[in-house]
Order: C-alpha cells, then structure tokens, then sequence
C-alpha cells in the first residue's frame, strides 16, 4: 500500500536519510525502531509531506505522495499522531476534533452533529475524554488522546504513530492497543514507531530498524528476539555504548525531603544524593521527576519540604542562588529552556557563569578573556564543527547539546541536575554525553539523572528513584536494578 | 466524563478565577460607577444623557469589537482609528457628490455611502490581512504604518476640514434616530454584538479564528487555511470600522478626517479589559461589549461630575492597568 | 534542528550585502533628492539633517534597548511631553541644574513604573505601556495646564540648544555620546548580555540564573532615561516647556529604530539600528519637505517605506 524507495534526505550537508525502502501493507502493523537521530522521525516527515526528500520516491497505493502539501497528504489518508500536537488548546476537545472539518449548515455549525459523531467515534476507539473542556487543561495523556482520535476521525489508509505510549498509563496504553488491533482488523496499515520491546513484540507484524540515516534491516518480528533488534538499533553491544563508571559515593551533597510543589506536581518526594554518585530519577513523562529538578534548582515554587545541599538547608531556591551554591540544571527542553538560539554558542556557553570573576569585574564583560574561558569546556565535550560564534540554533542537536553542557564545566559546582540528557541527539553524541556525565562523577561531584531511556538508568546509576504521580515510590539499587523491577513501579504500586 | 490518570488535569478554575474571568470584576465596576453616578449626580439617569450614553458606546463597542477579532488571531489592528476617519470622510464624499441635502435625492446617496464605507474599510482591512498572512511580518508595524498612510491620505483628501453636504435625513434618522428611549446606533451596535457572539460561538470561521489564534501550526495542519482567516478577519475588522465611520458621520453631520485619532488605542483597552488574550486565541463578544460600555458609563460619569478630561484619561491609565495587572497576580498562568 | 542547517547551506550574496544596503538606501535617497532639489546636498542642509538625527537617534536608541527585550515603549512620546514639562518648571523656578536633575528624574521614575509593570508583574509590554502613557499623558497636561512653561533660562537654550564645540551643536555631541555610550554598554557590560539573552530567550535565561525581571526594569529605566535626555535637548530647542512636545515621537521611534533593522522578536540588533534609522527617517522627510512634497502625503510615504522594510528585514523568509 505504501511504498517508500530510494529516500534520500540531506540537510546541508548532513545526512539525515540515505537511501531508505520501505513499504508497509494493509492490515499490517510495521515497527519502525531507531535511537534518536537514526531518522525516524525524517523518515515520517518525508511520508507525510513536511519536507521533501533530496531523492527517492514516496508513493500510496500506486500514486506519488511526493508534490502534495501535508494537508493534502492527510487528505488521500495518511494520518500522522506526533509527539509534538496539533492541537489548538483555547478551543475544547469537540472543536479540535473537527478543526478544519466542521460539520456546518451555511457558515453554522452543527454542534449536535459533530457531538454525536465524536461520542461515536470515542466509543468505537474506546477512549473517554471531555468533549467540552479546554485543550489546555487537559493532562498530556488526554491531549495523546485527542490528537489520536483526530487523527482517527478521518478514516485513514495509515496511520502513523510517533512513541504514543510515551505518556499514556497502561490502562489508556491497553485502550491504545485495542484500538490499534480494531484498525489493523479493518485494512488499517499502522506505521508504529517505539522504543519499547514489548509494545513493538505485541502489537507489530514486522520492524524496520534505521540507524544513522540507514536502513539496517527489516524483519519478521517474530524472526528476531530482543537482544538482536537492540544490537542492530545500537549497532554494537549495548554494553559498549555505555562507560563504566568508578564511582565512590562520598559526603552527602543534595538531600530533599518531603517536597511538594504549589502546582501539586510533586507530593512529599524524598531523595538524596551523595558526591561521587550518580542517582538516576525513572518515571513516565510527567511523573515528576522533570518537575523534581525544577523545584530543587527553584524554576517551580515549593509548597512544602526541605531542600538540603550539603550541609546548609536552601530556605527558597532561585536559579542564580542556587547556581551560586554549587548546582547547575540542564533543562530537558533544549531549544524552549536550555539555549538562547539566535544568540553566539560562546554567550549560551558563558551565560550562566557571568558573575564570576573570570568573566566579568564590577559589571564590565572581560570580553577579551571570553573567547578563551569558554573555548576549555567546548573542547572537552568535542563541539563540531568547532564555531564558537555560530548561533547555537544552527548546530545540530547533539551539538546544541554540548553548547548547553559546557556550561557546567565554566564553573565549579557540586551537584549536577540532567533533565533528559540525550533527548533528540545521535548516538555519537550520547556517547560523548555520557562519558562527561562519567567524568563529572569520577571528579567527585553528584550527578542526578532524569531520563526516560530504561538503559541510561541502568548503565549510568547507582541508585535510581522511581517516581509516579509526583511520588517517589520506589528506591532502587544498582545491583537490584533491571528493566522490569523499574517498570513495575511506573503506576505507582 | 473523566479519566483517571497518573498525571491529573490541572484542576478546575476556582469560583473566584471564574467570576473574574467571566466578567465579574468589569460588571461589578460598572454597578459601582452606575450607582455612584446616579446617587450624586442626577442627571445621570437622565433620558437624554442615557441616550447620549447609548450612541456613545456604539462607538466605541463596534471598533471594539473589530479589534477583538484581530487580537483574537493574535494580533493588532491599529488603524482602526485611520480606518473610521476615512470611512467617515469618504460616506460624506459620497453623499455630497450625489446631492444627498436636496430632498429629491432619496435614500440612494446614503446607502451608497455606506456601501462606500464598507468597501474601503474592508478593502485596507483586506490589504493589513495580506500583509501580515503573506510576509508574516509583526501585525502591530504593519498596522501601525498603513494608519499612518490612511491618516495621510484623509488629511490630504480634505486639509483637515469637515465635509459638509449630508443629507438632513439621514442625520435625523441615523444620527438622531431612536426607538423609544433606545438610539438606533447603539441599536446597530447591540444587533453587532449579538452577530458577534453567534459567530464566535456558533460558525466554522468563528472556531477557524480562534485556532489561528490559539495554534497557527496546529490550525494548518488540520486544513484550516490560515492565510484566508487571516486575510478575512481584518477585512472584517475593517468593514466593521468603516461602519463606524458611517455612522460617526450621521452623529456628527459631516465628515471627519480628525475623529477617532485616539480609538485603535482605546478599543485595544476596551478589549484587555473585556479579557481578550495579548497572545491570541480567548475572547469573548459580550465581555468586550460589557468592558465598552463600562469604559462608555465611567467618561459619561466624570464629564458629568465635571471632572477635568486629564484626569479622565489618568483614571482609564489607571484602570487599564489595574486590570492587567489583577489579570497577572490572580490568575498568573503556570505556563508561559 | 534539521531545518536550521538548511539556512547556512547558501550563503547568499544578498545576505552579505545586507548590512551595507541601509547605508547604501540613504546615500541613494539623497542624491535623488539632490536631483530634484541641489539644495539638498548643501552644507547648510547636511548639518540640518545632522541635528535632526541627534533627536530622532536618541529616542530611537531608546526603543532599540527594550526591543532587544522583545518589548517596546509606547509611553516615549508622552514622557517626553511630561519631562519637558516638569524640566521647564524646576527650571524656571530653581535654575537649570535642577531642572535638568529634575529631567533626568523625572525620565527614570516613569521607566522605571514601566520596568515594575513589564518586569515584576509580567504585564504584555505593549498594553503595560500603552496603560502607562495615558497616565503620563494626564499628568504632563495636569502639570502644565496645558501651557508653554516659559520663559525658560537663557542659558539652558544657549548651552543646549546654541551651543557648539569644533563647530558641532551641542545635541549632536550629546546623541553620539549617548549612542556610544549604549552601543559600549550592549558589548561591554553584563547587563548588555543579559539584555540579548533575555530578548533571545527568557526562560532559557532564567535557567542560567539571570533573572529577567531585574534585567527588564533595567531596560526600561535606560528607555526612560534617553527619553527624557532626548527631551531635554528638545526643550532647549523650543525655549518652553512643551506639554504637547512628545507627539508623534512614539511611533517614529519605533519607525527608525525597526527601518535601521531592529528585530521585534528581540535577543538581535545593537545601537547601529538606531542611528541608521534615524538618519533615513530623518533623510527621507528633509527630502522630501525640500522638494515639496505635501505634509500628509509624507505620511503615506513613511509608512510605506515602514512596510517595505520590514518585508525586506523579515526572517520569514529564510524559515
């Protein structure tokens, strides 16, 4: 039915995709596996009409997908869910149901119509959601939800599904699978795109594995087993991609008790940290751990709790005091949070250590000294290409990465703060991210992680705190640790 | 309906949140005014002066309202003014050109007026929607520089005089023209509101201009075209100002090339005020209106009371940022 | 990530001709006028335009600080009603040293009102000030009773307005002192980064610990400060506190300082802007008043040139 050929996409001179076939039949549902940066999410741009590929063919039932704008490719049924929404959120669920469809009279709506065809389709799918609330009130899992039912309401040939787990509870997750069985049932082909094995082993007929840009294989699933699929995502052992860390856990360096936040995102968490260590923080997306980081560094306002850094009780946390008192947050939204993107990688580099004396006396910049303070920490993560004065935004992710990360080597600080650190990079650069979460640990400083990648907890942490519903529930340590005793703890029991 | 989930909704809007958001503290300031007004000034609830009142917030609510369907795309529109002065100036053209004061000329001249005031208000409305659609460029400049092209124009076309030549019937029927105690215009401006509100809530262009505003990325992907909403909205924006124009000249007997120097500015208050969001995608008709009448009552009251017109124009600063700045303390929105 | 690296895949020549084209558009737009009109070119006239700049560059400098913030300033114009005002009466009343204090106070409170609302209680810039300027507006008008203050000291009009040093006026020194003086602060200090940072991105800037709203009401105190700078040199000029003296500057600010280049999405742009802007503004209506071009039809030209450039400065086009 879909019949991707040759697909070639460059960007500049980076190569995002080369040379990838694929096809996806009726009634099937075909995994598409990849770290980040291995081209999926190209790949799924490419089908759907965002961009158009450099070369190659994209073609839906004989005809070509290629000339045709997103909207018209939506039209002849493909039918993209992505993480990122297309959702209007001043308008309710039942307006952004029907966005650009409206069922009208004249120029009048058909609100009674559009009701009963929305409580049918949610019916059909099985999901339950306010069909008059505000897109912007609803949690991140309703808002899935909706853009999946959207993207439904269509009656699609394919369906596209970026990560659609990433944020649902297992109950929705299992609501998700039903539905996804239902349109394979009916002819539906669903390009599913995951990174976990169970979901891809349950739901798929075959899987497409990419990585950096190429096509590695494509497979029965039933072919292959886990271990295999992984070593060909990866392309080495997992155990490769991973430095071993010596660590020697030290004086205790972060100790938070009892913290909750005023937007209830936190509920009485608990941790601590010592130097030397490295803790790694696990939950779904929204759980609280990104929210955890933010308290402790004072981008959220707490409620109630404690946070204790070394030995001294922090009274109300505020970025530049506690930047000052030794911790450095990296933000897990790079490009909203962590860069000022139209600004020069030297200043998004020096920004945060503007105060200290190596950079600035009595207000004045020592500009002629810049260049050179923030050339050391560049060096040490590998900036490529090596263009200090290029606008961060013009670097590729891994490398926008790097600018953001050099900044904790500027100044000398104690407890390190990762908010999903390897987000939207390749898998060069994680590589180098970790060894400097490795160096940072080895010199003696506590470093917290908060990811979302199951084998980044286990290969980096030494201890690991399970969060759920913004509740610590579960401590974990290492030699205890493994993917299902992590798991297990995601809903909370 | 609900869903349980690990990761709850934010919670509801408190009763308070509510009663300001919908309105409450704009209505409660406006019984207060009102009943201010009435206990020391009695020519308040005068007839004539409630009249006055009506066909003033006319003015003021019709641009108001075009002005809110801008800022609810996401943007301004600050040659509402320019385009009322030369909607004016140009249905006065018409009616002298076609002999609208000699008694045979009919309702031919006034209507054409209109039709004049509608076309060239929709057609700059038109122009500001393409400009803004087709380069993406900041609403704000663009509309500040075809304000002060249209402004230019006006001056030039009429030296800053009026123009005179109106039919004497269309000044009583429109200008001075009431139902019972109830002026037409202010009539017109209700009818508008209510068109407004049955827009927003109940059309397909009414939900499409929301999304533009609320979502531009989001509103194209699901096929709503934004370029056209966009283009639309100000050309309604336009026409709605035009009217304004139109109906300007009835009150006024002549056209005017000076009026409205002023109203972009305070359409925009009358707007915030109504809880129309800077960032596009909230608003609603029937605050906005409720805000002009509020901004309408308070000047009637203070000219009344003699209160000098400096200190007017302190008291609407004053009151514009005091509710900006409770729209930011109570309901200070968790995200940015 | 991906579409920003299709930007640099061609660096087009028009791209590196852009810096050049402003000065290049003025140059081209006098010799026009010169065409029409020799008289343009004079000397006389050279120095005319000159002084008229001064002005116009120092409120245009004043927007270009809180455009870098991603804010403006619709109260300018009005404040600078308000400081003429208020100079005019400490003036008269206490010699012109007090009236400048007086001036400069006057300048900094009002930005600095404005800075609390922007900054401290994130008040929309443009509704904050718009709000601001009525309130301005009332007290210049309550203040002055809506009369000239005069008359003023000689002395003041004779040192700021007559005055000159190696045969340049006094407000020229004054403006590229101020223009040189901001453009150092911008590349120099840590306030300057923390302005580019916090109009680039003021969340990502918060995360490094800069706090905007220190960093805004700053901003806006500067505004306020050129403002009432500009003000003073205008007032000097007319010889009487002007309560009407603000008028149109708001906008023309805001006019020559985004014509020069300035960026309403913030965190881009330095003092050039304001400077460049002026003095195409400034060209473009000298011009165009000595070829007789009609006072109102100036209008129209003005905002087509506004439009035009931002078409011309736009990003939209390379994103």
């Amino acid at each position: 039915m879909l019949n991707v050929s040759g697909l070639t996409k460059r960007f500049g001179g980076f190569t995002a995709l080369e040379a990838v076939d694929f096809t996806l039949l009726p009634g099937e549902v075909h995994a598409l596996l990849g770290e980040n940066g291995a081209g999926k999410s190209t790949l799924i741009n490419a089908i759907c009409g965002t961009f158009p590929p450099s070369e190659g063919n994209v073609q839906l039932d004989g005809r070509s997908l290629l000339d045709l704008s997103p909207l018209r490719v939506r039209e002849v049924g493909v039918a993209p869910v992505f993480q990122e929404f297309s959702l209007a959120p001043a308008l309710s669920v039942l307006d952004n149901l029907f966005l650009g469809r409206e069922a009208t009279r004249g120029p009048f709506l058909r609100r009674g119509e559009m009701r009963r065809e929305a409580e049918a389709l949610l019916s059909r799918i099985g999901f339950s959601l306010p069909l008059d609330e505000k897109v912007s009130r609803l949690s991140r899992a309703q808002k899935q939800m909706v853009e999946i039912a959207k993207a439904l309401r269509l009656s699609p040939k394919i369906l596209i599904l970026d990560e659609p787990t990433a944020s649902l509870t297992d109950g929705e997750a299992e609501k998700l699978f039903e539905a996804v069985a239902r349109l394979k049932a009916q002819g539906v082909g669903i390009l599913y795109v995951s990174h976990r094995m169970a979901e891809i082993r349950r739901l798929s007929d075959r899987v497409t594995v990419l990585r950096g840009g190429r096509l590695i294989a494509t497979v029965h699933t039933a072919d292959v087993t886990d271990a295999e699929l992984i070593e060909m995502m990866v392309g080495r052992p997992v155990d490769e991609l991973f430095p071993e860390i010596h660590n020697s856990p030290g004086a205790p360096a972060l100790r938070v008790s009892d913290l909750s936040t005023a937007t209830g995102s936190i509920r009485a968490a608990s941790i601590e940290a010592r130097k030397g260590e490295v803790i790694g923080l696990a939950g779904l997306v929204g759980c609280g751990r990104s929210e955890l980081c933010r308290a402790i560094f004072g981008l959220e306002d707490i409620s109630s709790g404690e946070v204790v850094l070394g030995e001294t009780p922090v009274a109300k946390p505020r970025p530049d005091r506690m930047i000052a008192a030794g911790i450095c947050y990296f933000p897990g939204d790079r490009a909203a949070e962590g860069l000022a993107l139209n600004r020069p990688a030297r200043e998004n580099v020096s920004m945060a250590g503007l105060r200290l004396r190596k950079l600035s006396r009595g207000g004045l910049l020592r500009a002629g000294a810049e260049p050179e303070v923030v050339a050391g920490p560049l060096d040490k993560l590998g900036l490529r290409p090596m263009m200090p004065e290029r606008r961060a935004g013009a670097f590729s992710g891994g490398n926008q990465q790097k600018v953001m990360l050099a900044r904790g080597l500027v100044d000398d600080f104690d407890v390190y703060l990762f908010d999903e650190p390897t987000v939207g990079i390749d898998v060069g650069a994680k590589t180098d991210v970790y060894r400097f979460i490795k160096q940072l640990a080895e010199s003696g400083a506590c470093v917290i992680v908060s990811t979302s990648e199951l084998p980044e907890l286990l290969h980096l942490s030494d201890r690991i705190y399970v969060m759920a519903g913004g509740a610590v529930v579960q401590e974990i340590a290492r030699d205890e640790a493994s993917e299902t005793a992590i798991l297990s703890h995601y809903f909370g029991e | 309906m609900s869903v349980t989930t690990d990761n709850p909704a934010p919670a509801g809007p408190s009763r308070l949140e509510g009663f300001l958001v919908n309105g409450g503290v704009v209505l409660v300031l406006l019984v207060l005014v009102v009943a201010v007004s009435a206990a020391v000034e009695p020519r308040f609830l005068n007839k004539l002066n409630l009249m006055n009142m009506g066909r003033n917030f006319a003015f003021l609510a019709i641009p108001a309202l075009a002005q809110m369907l801008v800022m609810t795309t996401g943007g301004f529109d600050l040659s509402l003014g320019a385009v009322v002065a030369s909607g004016s100036v140009v249905s006065a053209l018409v009616m002298r050109s076609m002999g609208a004061d000699l008694p045979e000329a009919g309702v031919a001249p006034v209507l054409a007026a209109l039709a004049a005031a509608l076309a060239l208000g929709l057609a700059i409305g038109a122009f500001n929607g393409w400009l803004v659609a087709r380069f993406n460029i900041s609403a704000f400049m663009v509309t500040l520089a075809t304000a002060s092209a249209i402004v230019g124009v006006v001056l030039f076309q009429t030296q800053g005089i009026p123009i005179y030549g109106v039919s004497e019937g269309f000044i009583d029927l429109i200008g001075r023209g009431r139902i019972g105690p109830v002026p037409y215009v202010a009539l017109i401006a209700l009818a508008l509101v209510a068109l407004g509100i049955v827009m927003q809530r109940g059309t397909r262009f009414g939900r499409h201009i929301y999304a533009v505003g609320s979502d531009a990325r989001a509103a194209l992907l699901s096929g709503v075209p934004r370029a056209k909403v966009l283009i639309a909205t100000y050309a309604l924006a336009g026409a709605l100002a035009g009217v304004t124009g139109f109906l300007m000249t009835a009150r006024l007997g002549s056209g005017q090339g000076t009026i409205a120097e002023t109203l972009a500015m305070q359409t925009i208050a009358a707007a915030v005020i109504g809880g129309v969001s800077l960032r596009g995608g909230v608003a609603r008709a029937e605050l906005v209106a409720l805000a002009a009448l509020f901004l309408t009552v308070m000047a009637n009251a203070m000219n009344l009371m003699r209160i000098d017109s400096k200190f007017q124009t302190l008291v609407l600063g004053l009151v514009l940022l005091g509710a900006l700045a409770l729209e930011r303390l109570v309901l200070r929105e968790k995200t940015e | 990530m991906t579409d920003v690296m299709t930007r640099r895949s061609a660096p087009a020549l028009a791209d590196r001709l852009k810096p050049f084209s402003l000065p290049l558009g003025i140059v081209a737009l006098l010799l026009v006028f010169a065409l029409i009109e020799p008289r343009v070119i004079s000397g006389a006239n050279l120095r005319n335009i000159a002084l008229q700049t001064s002005f116009l560059a120092i409120f245009a400098a004043a927007q270009c600080v809180v455009l870098l913030t991603r804010g403006f300033d619709l109260s300018l114009g009005v404040t600078v009603s308000l400081v003429s005002v208020g100079a005019g009466m400490a003036m008269t009343s206490a010699g012109v040293a007090a009236g400048l204090a007086a001036g400069c106070g006057i300048a900094l409170a009002v930005g600095l009102f404005n800075g609390l609302l922007i900054g401290a209680i994130g008040i929309n810039a443009f509704v904050a000030t718009l709000g601001t300027s009525y309130v301005v507006m009332a007290l210049a008008s309550t203040l002055s009773g809506g009369f000239p203050v005069a008359p003023l000291p000689p002395a003041f009009n004779a040192i700021f307005a007559q005055g000159s040093l190696f045969g340049i006026r006094a407000a020229i020194w004054v403006a590229l002192i101020v223009l040189l003086a901001i453009g150092l602060m911008l590349r120099f200090t840590t306030l300057g980064r923390r302005l580019y940072l916090v109009g680039a991105s003021a969340r990502a800037a918060t995360a490094a610990g800069i706090r905007p709203a220190a960093v805004l009401i700053a901003a806006y105190a500067i505004c306020g400060l050129l403002a009432g700078i500009g003000a003073l040199l205008l007032t000097a000029r007319t010889g009487s506190g002007e309560p009407n003296l603000g008028g149109n500057l708001t906008l023309e600010s805001i006019a020559a300082a985004v014509v020069g280049g300035a960026k309403l999405t913030g965190g881009e742009g330095g003092i050039s802007s304001a400077l460049l802007g002026a003095l195409f503004i400034t060209v473009l209506s000298n011009g165009m008043n000595l070829v007789q071009v009609d006072g109102y039809i100036q209008q129209v030209f003005l905002g087509a040139i506004i439009v035009l450039s931002l078409i011309l400065g736009r990003d939209g086009a390379r994103r």
